[in-house]
């Protein structure tokens, strides 16, 4: 989903890199008020993380496989504007140093996979979650759902880009663009939850999103 | 994706040398200046391939070295643009047995063209700048200094858990996992959350370390420095040739 230099027209990219500077910019102010000393490190080593965990290939059908995107399990993890200065960084160094993801095309790909990838992702899942059961279940079902959602929209944001750009025509590539991420957002939901288990079996605490209820009225909602 | 060797940059030379502020200069105006460059311009295109090698080849960067990097991102470069002459539009050119379209088959090559000198600008900024000094320069380019210590510390942890990643995925092969199909994935997200505790952890004991050496929250400040009269004359001189050509060359 990185968009190459090229693909989307100078008009795209500068207004979704002003959009992208003000969100990033934002983030970056509130870390630097609110993160304690100690998150600091924590933060570049998440980021880190999401680096790594992007290689590892998920299967998808008879040995095609895609990739995890992480924006979501990210702002899950620690927080919706935490998880975009996260995906930025990842972003800048795939695009600066790999020459994955075009520069011009920086503020397309941090729109893309950060503001609609980690933040709106977010707001879904709190949107979702209001709705389920404040229990263990649906605090994974809201994030399944979120997770897939992030994918597809980012999928689809970037379509809509390439469309208003004039590369392709908007029908066509916003088919084939959510029908494959479609596919790739519920890899991405099953690796979000699994994932998230694991975290919250190991340290609970390190799950930003979930409050547990107190001990004791946790253990009566779930049968 | 694909993560080349450890070192990217390991040779000297003039283009080393240069200060990171003047190459990202540079090069980085370079890809804004291709990438804006309208359509059919085809003379100047040629200028800023001629202008890349010509770098290249001062910096004596192993073509080897560059052309491998080059490979590894080209794919995604032209994936979506292959299908381009395939579109529906008139009017129509025979190519053998198919039927393209001659709109796409422009757009086709002057997004595969852009694409690859953009490319070659970057592998060759990332092949000539030690991470150390990108982020110095991006730092005196008055980069925000949070944003830099996140850089930092993320580029000096990703080698370490990318290696992570992959023992785990090697010891996971090895005990027999054959991730095929679409509900396999929960090993790999398994993998993934052990992956992020393991980091996580690790970020602590490193943050221990560091307050132990007295890091107190602030990032460590980059010594200002003055560029030199040749990283001006560098920086100057390509940016001033390259808006020539774009606006002079056919």
């Amino acid at each position: 989903m990185h968009i190459p230099d090229a693909y989307v027209s100078g008009q795209v990219n500068a207004a979704t890199a002003v959009v992208s500077a003000v969100a990033v910019g934002l983030a970056a102010w509130r870390a630097r008020r609110t993160l304690g000393e100690r998150q600091a490190p924590l933060l570049g080593m998440t980021a880190a993380f999401v680096f790594a965990a992007q290689m590892l290939n998920f299967p998808i059908a008879g040995g095609t496989s895609g990739h995890f995107l992480g924006a979501l399990l990210a702002a899950v993890l620690m927080g919706p504007l935490n998880a975009l200065l996260v995906m930025t960084v990842v972003l800048v160094i795939q695009c600066l140093v790999f020459a994955d993801g075009g520069l011009t095309a920086l503020g397309s790909n941090i729109f893309n996979m950060g503001i609609i990838g980690g933040l709106a992702g977010y707001a879904i899942f709190s949107a979702v979650r209001r709705f389920l059961a404040q229990t263990r279940r649906g605090f994974m079902a809201a994030t399944a759902v979120a997770a897939w959602a992030s994918v597809v929209l980012a999928s689809a944001a970037c379509a809509v880009e390439l469309a208003i750009s004039g590369v392709v025509p908007l029908r066509g590539v916003l088919g084939a663009m959510v029908g494959v991420h479609a596919l790739i957002g519920a890899g991405e939901a099953i690796i979000t939850t699994a994932a998230l288990s694991v975290v919250m079996a190991g340290r609970p605490d390190l799950v930003g999103a979930w409050q547990p209820a107190p001990v004791g009225a946790s253990k009566e909602a779930q049968p | 994706m694909h993560v080349p060797a450890r070192s990217l940059s390991q040779d000297d030379s003039l283009v080393h040398r240069l200060d990171a502020r003047a190459k990202l200069a540079a090069l980085l105006g370079l890809v804004i200046i291709c990438v804006s460059t309208p359509p059919g311009r085809w003379g100047a295109f040629v200028f800023y391939a001629v202008f890349l090698l010509a770098v290249a080849a001062l910096s004596r960067v192993s073509p080897h070295h560059l052309l491998k990097r080059l490979l590894a991102v080209l794919p995604f470069v032209v994936l979506v643009a292959v299908f381009l002459p395939f579109m529906p539009g008139q009017p129509r050119v025979a190519v053998g047995p198919l039927s393209l379209s001659r709109g796409g088959l422009a757009m086709f090559a002057t997004i595969s063209t852009k694409g690859l000198i953009a490319v070659g600008a970057v592998v060759l900024l990332s092949a000539t700048t030690p991470a150390a000094e990108l982020l110095a320069g991006l730092a005196r380019l008055r980069v925000p200094a949070i944003f830099v210590m996140l850089l930092a510390v993320t580029w000096r942890y990703l080698w370490l858990l990318a290696d992570e990643a992959r023992r785990m995925k090697r010891a996971a092969v090895a005990r027999g996992f054959t991730g095929r199909w679409l509900w396999h994935a929960r090993t790999v997200g398994r993998m993934i959350g052990a992956l992020f505790l393991r980091s996580h952890q690790r970020g602590e004991r490193v943050y221990l370390a560091m307050a132990a050496r007295g890091f107190d929250g602030r990032a460590v400040g980059v010594p200002p420095a003055r560029l030199r009269g040749g990283d001006l004359l560098f920086a100057a001189g390509s940016l001033a040739l390259l808006i020539a050509c774009r606006a002079v060359l056919p």
